[in-house]
């Protein structure tokens, strides 16, 4: 019954999805809005559809219903309340459901924004949303359906995978979803301004901000994703360069190039064939990523099954990218445009090395991501390309890209004088440099902690230098302190959201270097009562409990930490489901603002009388975290409409 | 599936064979440092992705015994890294060593990189080119000006 109704109403979205496309396309090429008004009801009829589809899904997990094979395969009865809700989106087809679902939502937010505001290319981008959302639905119709009878019914469930029973399952998924999904509707703008040929500057402002927005969620994911990493995965670390990852950290650097290239376009009218190409990019991109993820190409900690859906995918890919790219060929006469620089020493050119060394990173991100694969092919021999070999390659393009971040924003546009020059840069050297000696007179050998810690304080201070300089001037006016960095920040929110990104960057940056230079790690095993030495800190070994959960076994070690006086009592865990061969580690730590202290239960004896623990003091990461918030805060910041004086 | 359950059960066997015969000795003091280098360049061979150094599995800690044991024994990391390769093939290694085919995945970043910064310094000397053409018709300048514009000009990155 579920099930029937469930795939009737993915059939009936499907095609209504199709019309949605057509009629809009038809409607813009022959003139007639009535038919654009029609793809807005389809629209509308879509996401009601999807909406109702979710729904249903997510009655069948509150009710354990597991007639339905999607419900029976990811949930049992022991599943608490929950995570059988999360638990909806925690495999293939149900985070497909989440996705088709947001681009329907991303659709109607689109409908209602710009149904008025952008006559001409409106209709086309509503067509472009529409079928890309037909594809989605065509993908939950024939190669992931989650509307699928379990013959017979199950008495229970499989139950789901343990590593997502975790708080962050809702958060992390849904925002880095938004973020994917959020990169389709500037993707849709450029298929319009490509159809209808007006490539100037209309559809860039139409999707700054919509890309600010995409760029927001992702980065949200991407940052819940590293915390996710470092708590519930047990291993120490926040980022793997995992496959996965790494496909979505691919977008979030085009996407990045775009926010700054697109500045340039609309200050100097420049570049329009590379912000579009840019924005192809990414959005293909998301698609890579999804195909990467889903299909089991390659081995990944987040590969969810391997089946007809990654050459659906590809297909898919191959067909949007042909697409995009063959409309930039046709429209490229209107793209080129005349480039005029003023000076070669000018933020113009900061910009375009910027986008230079973002899209490199992404290069050779997507490189490494596939070289095992083309390895395969034509030696026929394995291989990993893994975290040693991203942290080599990538470290001297992000620090590179972090120094100009100090230059970019703050050298003239058009032409840098030597005035210009000297009166932004020479603070900001002096204590960069200063920094650096600091740094090396308190002990610190490792080359690239100074050279990260001396550029962090380089391109802190331009960014001081600059808000204190303007908030100096509004002072001068006879403004308060208060209103005129408030002032300051809400009528030049694009730009100072931008520098409160970068502090964010800056923090993250010196957290990751951080916890690479300085965290320390060892492994003890202790008989009860024994201590460990780790850093300056004790852990004594306590006690390990046996503990029944609702859908595991768990076993428990306490072990008390000290420096001198006692701190905490650390639990790590070690949980055992029966669905699962191995067990899952459990972590606790002890977080910091200096450093973190952070435990993993391994083996242990039967009768409790002995455990192996591993200890690691990891240095700075909670700095990751609050560059996180910083760098989200700055986000929204840029996305709050924009009141500028005139 | 049945190649990952094939690589797990050759892992077990591998190294049920490698821990007993070097456990048995009594282990000389080994830096941990080395051992973590050691470790942070090798594939746990149970998990995705993660380097023996940082998972937190029981294979993850065998093998980082097995490396503790034989740089007690003597050998030097490239000795105990080559134990592995030999047992493992080359996907042990989480970076590619470079030569062969693999020097591909180092050199082709790198030329892309190059690609980007002489595309840029192109376009940019393209579009300044009409700077340096109207130097010398355009209005009288000031000579210690237009001397101090080519500086600046000149002395870009």
């Amino acid at each position: 019954m579920t099930v029937d109704f469930g795939y009737g109403m993915t059939l009936v979205a499907l095609v209504l999805a199709i019309y949605g496309a057509a009629a809009a396309a038809v409607g813009a090429r022959a003139g007639r809005p009535a038919l654009v008004e029609s793809a807005q009801h389809a629209a509308l009829g879509v996401f009601v559809l999807i909406t109702a589809c979710f729904a249903l899904l997510t009655y069948a997990f509150l009710t354990f219903d597991f007639s339905v094979r999607y419900v029976a395969t990811n949930t049992n009865l022991g599943t608490p309340f929950y995570y059988r809700i999360t638990g909806v989106w925690g495999a293939l087809e149900g985070s497909i459901i989440l996705w088709s679902w947001m681009l329907g939502l991303y659709t109607l937010i689109l409908i209602l924004r710009h149904r008025d505001s952008a006559r001409e290319l409106y209709p086309w981008a509503l067509a472009t949303m529409l079928g890309i959302l037909a594809f989605f639905l065509l993908v939950m119709t024939i190669a992931a359906p989650p509307f699928q009878r379990q013959v017979p019914v199950a008495a229970d469930g499989r139950g789901l995978n343990p590593l997502l029973e975790d708080t962050g399952m809702i958060t992390h998924p849904v925002a880095l979803y938004l973020g994917f999904t959020g990169f389709t509707v500037p993707f849709a703008f450029a298929m319009a301004a490509l159809i209808t040929g007006r490539v100037g500057d209309t559809w860039l402002v139409l999707t700054r901000r919509w890309t600010i927005v995409a760029w927001y969620f992702l980065s949200l994911g991407l940052l819940i994703g590293g915390w996710w990493s470092y708590h519930v995965l047990g291993w120490g670390g926040y980022w793997a360069w995992d496959p996965v990852e790494n496909a979505a950290f691919m977008p979030w650097l085009t996407a990045t190039a775009f926010l700054h290239s697109v500045m340039i376009q609309e200050r100097r009218r420049m570049l329009k064939l590379w912000n579009i190409v840019l924005v192809i990019l990414t959005f293909g991109l998301t698609l890579f990523g999804t195909f990467l993820t889903r299909s089991g190409v390659i081995a990944s900690v987040h590969a969810f099954t391997q089946g007809s859906i990654g050459a659906l995918f590809l297909g898919f890919l191959a067909l949007v990218m042909l697409t995009a790219l063959g409309l930039v060929a046709w429209r490229w006469e209107a793209l080129r445009s005349q480039g005029e620089l003023d000076s070669v020493v000018s933020r113009e050119s900061a910009f375009l090395l910027n986008n230079v060394l973002l899209i490199a990173a992404a290069f050779t991100v997507f490189f490494g991501t596939v070289f095992p694969l083309l390895s395969e092919a034509v030696r026929g021999v394995k291989v990993s390309v893994g975290a040693p070999f991203f942290n080599q390659v990538n470290v001297p393009l992000f620090l590179s890209l972090i120094f100009l971040m100090g230059v970019g924003p703050l050298i003239a546009w058009r032409r840098a004088s030597l005035e210009n020059l000297k009166r932004n840069f020479l603070w900001p050297v002096v204590l960069g440099v200063a920094a650096a000696a600091a740094a090396f007179v308190l002990g610190v050998r490792s080359a690239l902690a100074v050279l990260t810690l001396a550029t962090t304080v380089f391109v802190g201070t331009t960014i001081g230098v600059d808000f204190v300089r303007a908030t100096r001037a509004r002072l001068r006016v006879g403004e308060a302190l208060i209103p005129a960095v408030g002032g300051l920040l809400r009528r030049h929110n694009r730009r100072y959201g931008g520098f409160v990104v970068h502090l964010g960057i800056l923090l993250i940056a010196l957290g990751v270097t951080g916890s690479h230079a300085w965290s320390v790690q060892t492994e003890a095993t202790l008989r009860r009562g024994e201590t460990a030495e780790l850093a300056g800190y004790r852990f004594r070994f306590d006690d390990l409990t046996a503990v029944e959960e609702s859908n595991h076994f768990k076993v428990v070690g306490a072990f008390t930490v000290s420096n001198g006086r006692v701190l905490d009592v650390l639990r790590p865990a070690k949980k055992f489901y029966p669905q699962e061969q191995s067990p899952i580690a459990y972590v606790d730590y002890r977080l910091g603002l200096k450093e973190d202290v952070y435990l993993v239960l391994g083996d242990f004896a039967r009768d409790g009388t002995q455990a192996t623990i591993k200890l690691q003091v990891n240095r700075l990461v909670s700095w990751i975290w609050i560059g996180g918030v910083v760098l989200t805060l700055g986000a929204l910041l840029a996305i709050l409409p924009e009141r500028r004086t005139a | 599936m049945s190649r990952l359950g094939l690589r797990l059960l050759t892992s077990l066997f591998f190294l049920s064979a490698a821990v007993s015969p070097v456990t048995a000795q009594p282990a000389a003091p080994v830096s941990e440092e080395t051992v973590h280098e050691v470790a942070a360049q090798l594939r746990c061979v149970v998990c995705q992705n993660l380097s023996v150094d940082d998972s937190p599995s029981e294979m993850a800690s065998q093998m980082r015994a097995i490396i503790r044991d034989r740089l007690a024994a003597g050998e030097r990391p490239a000795e105990v890294r080559q134990y592995f390769v030999d047992r493992y093939g080359e996907w042990i290694l989480l970076s590619p060593p470079r030569r062969g085919f693999n020097l591909l995945v180092w050199l082709v970043p790198l030329a892309a990189v190059g690609v980007g910064l002489v595309t840029v310094a192109v376009l940019v000397r393209r579009w300044t080119r009409h700077l340096r053409d109207h130097r010398p018709t355009r209005v009288d300048v000031d000579p210690a000006m237009s001397e101090r514009i080519r500086r600046e000009v000149d002395s870009g990155p």
